[in-house]
């Protein structure tokens, strides 16, 4: 069996990781007029494509329908890096409108069908690259002024976007409220970015502990520009190794380190288990669905199992390159777990259904018990203090927003949507509770609706030889990071367009019926999937 | 335009489907998409009230365990051929999970959107329960009469506030049967085969509350629950080996029987003392019959095992419960196997039991009320058990009081000295004493009265 891990990923190799990238200053400067052109008359209507540049030479591209219908969609793109190594280097506006991963598509056809305009523009202009949430802000509101002159029909403003984008797009609207009229995001990293960041390194410290002591995990990031990145790159490679070599047994060795649990009879694939259930990472895979069994997948927290080992590596890689850009913000040691409790990190629920799979009580006493006392690291103050305060927002923005996440998302785990809803139910009780006191003004309205993705119920096919078949089609819905099928897709652009007009969410009762329509798009407004395992407060 | 025009349009081509679902939003969006709050009792009707289980009705776990949704339906179908609860029929929708998890998951999310149960009730197992437990309580759904006796489900209602038991706990039973073992067995090598999990943890924890403590490795052998199917054989080499005499179990009935097995391979016969869960005479001879043992020869295995229980013996035919369950059982079971043993007793008396808390929750029922009736009233709660319900704000345990018994050859279970003596304690760290409680009587028509 070959671990299947995101191509950028896997692709890591010396030959590839070339010191290019230095820091570009911005360039201060006017933005020019749009250029535009005719676009392809495939679609029915025609289109109008138009390109230019912001004031800091950052690109952005408009698709006009000429059936336009008065709403304008601005995409906001999640992270993407200027360093080569793990991805290709950004080279302007690549997206233009949601896209799919795994699908290889994107909906932008059907939404210049449907008459939506489009807006996009590139977030990693030279210099402004990894976690640049604060530039951004200021780029989207050029970028919408520029719209808003050349198109004086835009009536409505969608403003959406996907995984970092959660921590721009939310700041944004809630310093310039007029410039959107629905919000939409996908598998965002809702504020704060420190919640999802210290489960990475967690997974980092734990594999560390369990698995191959010369890993340094976050405490490798902070250096600056192309030595951090290469550092971190370096990090990873440890890991993906790892990983690697564990993808050809399945983790069933013993536990050869640390020195306390060897001989134990502990496989190494338990451990594995607990560092993906003490850090989050889903129990379903592209092809793993915590389901099914044969004569080598004997029970189904083995197949969990495999599950955390086709994720991990993408949650780590993202954990890597997100937190290498956040270490150039806060400085090195951002990192600290002195005062963490691993044993309160593994889920009651979590302990009794995977109880196998760590190898009992026992099993889970001895590895918890190593984890308590294994030596910890103490970060900087003053790091984990800016690490702390990253992209804090007040989540008091009244637009109607839909999110949308798969139920088993390996890069931006579900719990950020849970997050981001939990916020906005505080602050929507609190308002609601003054208002109740005086029964002045507009009443408050609930206008936050989280839409999930669900993956079918069981998956995971097996070959000839009966080991898990990582090659094959993925899962139909529900996983990897911004993968969703073209119908979930056209249904959470509807649903922001619809609420740009209206200024509220769509009801249950209609969320339901398209959710009939839409498959494994989820009906179901009470889901819930696991929680993130920190919460540094907003 | 309404809801039925949307529907029809929407199936003409995708070219429409944009236009025409954005004329059917603007139309739908009158209120905000909060969960509908206040609206009617999801499950309930005029005419029908809709439950939920899970349960292995299939694979490796499901050998006995597999007739006790058959059975409470059979109540239900009674219950309904009767007129129903308020002029409701009961409808229950049974899931199976196969014990395994990720299915209990997936069918507890289809009986709850699909389904649109009220509530679930009588479901099996605590590994597949402890995967949906949370989030069925967060959906304040009822979830009641729990086929599992692991303390933790029940003893902090805060926590879970929507669940209760249907059996005594581990813990309770535990520490009765360790205070037999004390006054009965004090001269033996006493020793210890459990399942490193929940269960057996509060196996354990109730034994050493009643003073009977073991040494790791030594008189105390423990497996990972699950992979008892590939044998004991060195966990009870190990009792055999350090002299153990009397063998306490804390594990499910197929580990029993494995276990049983094992020893039986190695001339090992210590006496049992089984918690009653893992003494199911049912689910015992069918996994060693799996493993080319005949019946006759597994009730031989089973006889003289000491076990537990809050309910009558399914043996017991002069039981007047018993009697009128059977009669239900044979007249209404529809299953594939009826055939009349303890998990049949057990289903029954759920429904039986679940019946009670649905007439006392009256009329206008709704979940909150549900709740609200069982722990405040448990004594309106009528059952076929011995012992009294525990249901209180503090605690949503199930049955506080077991007596003790022998299997005797026949695969029945007897009061152990011929009298039945009831023992009552709690799942903490209680005294056990002895109970007096007189079980109200089942009346005529077999339904329950809850005044």
């Amino acid at each position: 069996m070959k671990l299947s891990i995101r191509k950028s990923i896997a692709a890591l190799g010396a030959a590839a990781l070339v010191a290019t990238g230095v820091l570009v200053s911005v360039p201060a400067a006017n933005a020019a007029e749009p250029t535009c052109t005719t676009g392809p008359v495939a679609i029915a209507a025609g289109f109008e494509t138009c390109t230019g540049t912001l004031a800091n030479g950052a690109g952005y591209q408009f698709k006009m329908p000429f059936n336009f219908k008065g709403t304008m969609f601005f995409w906001e793109h999640g992270i993407r890096w200027t360093y080569p190594g793990a991805s290709p280097v950004p080279t302007g506006v690549e997206q233009i409108a949601p896209s799919s991963v795994n699908g290889n598509f994107d909906i932008s056809k059907q939404m210049l069908l449907a008459g939506y305009g489009l807006a996009a523009y590139d977030g990693t202009v030279k210099g402004l690259r990894g976690w640049n949430s604060a530039y951004r802000i200021e780029m989207i509101k050029e970028v919408i002024d520029i719209a808003s002159a050349k198109y004086p029909k835009i009536e409505k403003k969608v403003l959406y976007g996907a995984s970092q984008a959660g921590s721009t797009i939310t700041p944004f609207v809630e310093k310039y409220p007029t410039y959107a009229d629905s919000v939409g995001i996908m598998a965002g990293v809702t504020p704060s970015i420190a919640d999802a960041i210290q489960s990475a390194c967690d997974i980092f410290y734990i594999l560390s502990v369990f698995a191959d002591p010369t890993i340094k995990g976050c405490t490798a990031f902070g250096l600056k520009g192309v030595p951090g990145h290469m550092a971190s790159l370096g990090e990873l490679q440890k890991v993906v190794a790892l990983l690697g070599a564990w993808s050809t047994n399945l983790g069933a060795p013993g536990l050869e380190y640390p020195a306390a649990l060897k001989g134990s009879g502990i496989p190494q694939r338990s451990s594995l288990l607990l560092t993906g259930l003490l850090t989050g990472v889903p129990t379903k895979s592209a092809h793993m669905d915590g389901i099914s069994t044969n004569a080598v997948i004997v029970e189904h927290s083995i197949n969990a199992t495999v599950a955390i080992l086709e994720n991990i590596g993408s949650a780590i890689g993202s954990g890597v390159l997100a937190g290498q850009s956040l270490s150039e913000i806060t400085g090195a040691g951002f990192y600290d777990n002195t005062k963490t409790n691993w044993a309160s990190l593994l889920d009651e629920g979590d302990a009794g259904r995977y109880n196998l799979g760590l190898s009992g009580d026992d099993g889970i006493n001895a590895m918890l018990g190593v984890l308590a006392m294994a030596p910890r690291v103490t970060g900087d103050a003053a790091a984990i203090a800016k690490f702390k305060a990253l992209d804090k927002s007040s989540f008091t923005s009244k637009h109607p927003t839909i999110l949308l996440h798969n139920e088993a998302d390996r890069l931006v785990f579900p719990g950020q949507t849970n997050r981001y809803v939990d916020r906005k139910r505080e602050v929507y009780e609190k308002a609601l509770s003054s208002w109740e006191k005086t029964r002045t003004g507009k009443k408050p309205i609930w206008n936050t609706l989280a839409l999930w993705t669900l993956t079918p119920e069981t998956y995971t096919k097996f070959t000839a030889a009966g080991l898990p078949d990582l090659t094959g089609p993925v899962a139909a819905s529900g996983v990897d990071h911004e993968s969703f099928t073209k119908k979930q897709l056209k249904a959470w652009v509807d649903m922001l367009a619809v609420s740009a007009k209206s200024g509220k969410v769509p009801t249950s009762a209609y969320v339901q019926y398209i959710a009939e329509k839409v498959p494994y798009l989820n009906g179901d407004l009470d889901y819930r999937p696991a929680d993130l395992k920190y919460n540094f407060g907003y | 335009m309404n809801a039925v025009k949307n529907r029809a349009s929407l199936s003409r081509s995708p070219r429409k489907f944009a236009a025409v679902i954005s004329a059917a939003l603007v139309g739908a969006l009158a209120l905000s998409a909060m969960p509908a709050q206040g609206a009617s009792t999801p499950g309930v009707s005029d005419t029908e009230i809709v439950l939920g289980m899970q349960l292995p009705q299939t694979g490796a776990a499901s050998p006995g365990y597999n007739k006790v949704d058959d059975a409470m339906r059979a109540y239900f179908d009674y219950v309904n051929s009767k007129g129903g609860v308020y002029g409701r029929k009961i409808t229950l929708v049974a899931k199976d999970d196969t014990y395994r998890a990720g299915l209990t998951v997936s069918t507890a999310s289809a009986l709850i959107n699909k389904d649109k149960v009220f509530a679930m009730v009588g479901s099996i197992g605590t590994q597949t329960h402890i995967s949906v437990i949370k989030d069925i309580n967060r959906r304040g759904i009822p979830d009641l009469f729990v086929l599992s006796g692991y303390s933790g489900f029940y003893t902090d209602p805060k926590k879970y506030p929507t669940t209760f038991g249907s059996l005594g706990t581990y813990v309770v039973e535990a520490k009765i049967l360790g205070k037999y073992i004390k006054e009965n067995l004090a001269t033996k090598n006493v020793g210890i085969l459990y399942q490193t999990d929940d269960f057996g943890r509060n196996t354990v924890e109730g034994l050493a509350t009643a003073g009977v403590t073991f040494t790791a490795k030594k008189n105390a052998a423990t497996f990972i629950a699950g992979t008892q199917a590939g044998g004991l054989d060195a966990q009870m080499q190990q009792l055999k080996d350090n002299n153990v005499e009397v063998v306490v179990i804390g594990a499910v009935a197929s580990a029993f029987a494995t276990a049983v097995g094992s020893a039986n391979k190695i001339g090992y016969k210590p006496q049992y003392i089984v918690i009653s869960v893992g003494s199911d005479a049912t689910t015992f001879q069918t996994i060693l019959f799996t493993k080319g043992i005949p019946f006759a020869t597994s009730a031989a295995l089973l006889a003289g095992t000491i076990s537990a229980s809050h309910a009558p013996s399914p043996g017991e035919a002069d039981d007047e419960f018993v009697t009128a369950f059977k009669k239900i059982n044979d007249e209404f079971n529809k299953g594939p196997s009826k055939t009349w043993d303890n998990n049949v007793l057990q289903g029954m008396n759920i429904g039986y039991t679940m019946t009670a808390a649905l007439m006392g929750a009256g009329k206008d029922l709704t979940r909150p009320g549900i709740i609200k009736y069982i722990e405040n009233n448990p004594a309106k709660l009528s059952s076929a058990a011995l012992a009294p319900l525990g249901y209180s704000a503090k605690t949503h345990e199930a049955y506080t009081g077991f007596w003790i018994g022998k299997y005797d050859a026949a695969t029945v279970l007897k009061p152990i000295d011929g009298t039945r003596k009831l023992w009552t304690t709690d799942s903490a760290k209680g005294p056990v004493t002895e109970l007096k409680y007189t079980r109200p009587a089942i009346a005529a028509d077999a339904l329950p009265k809850v005044g």
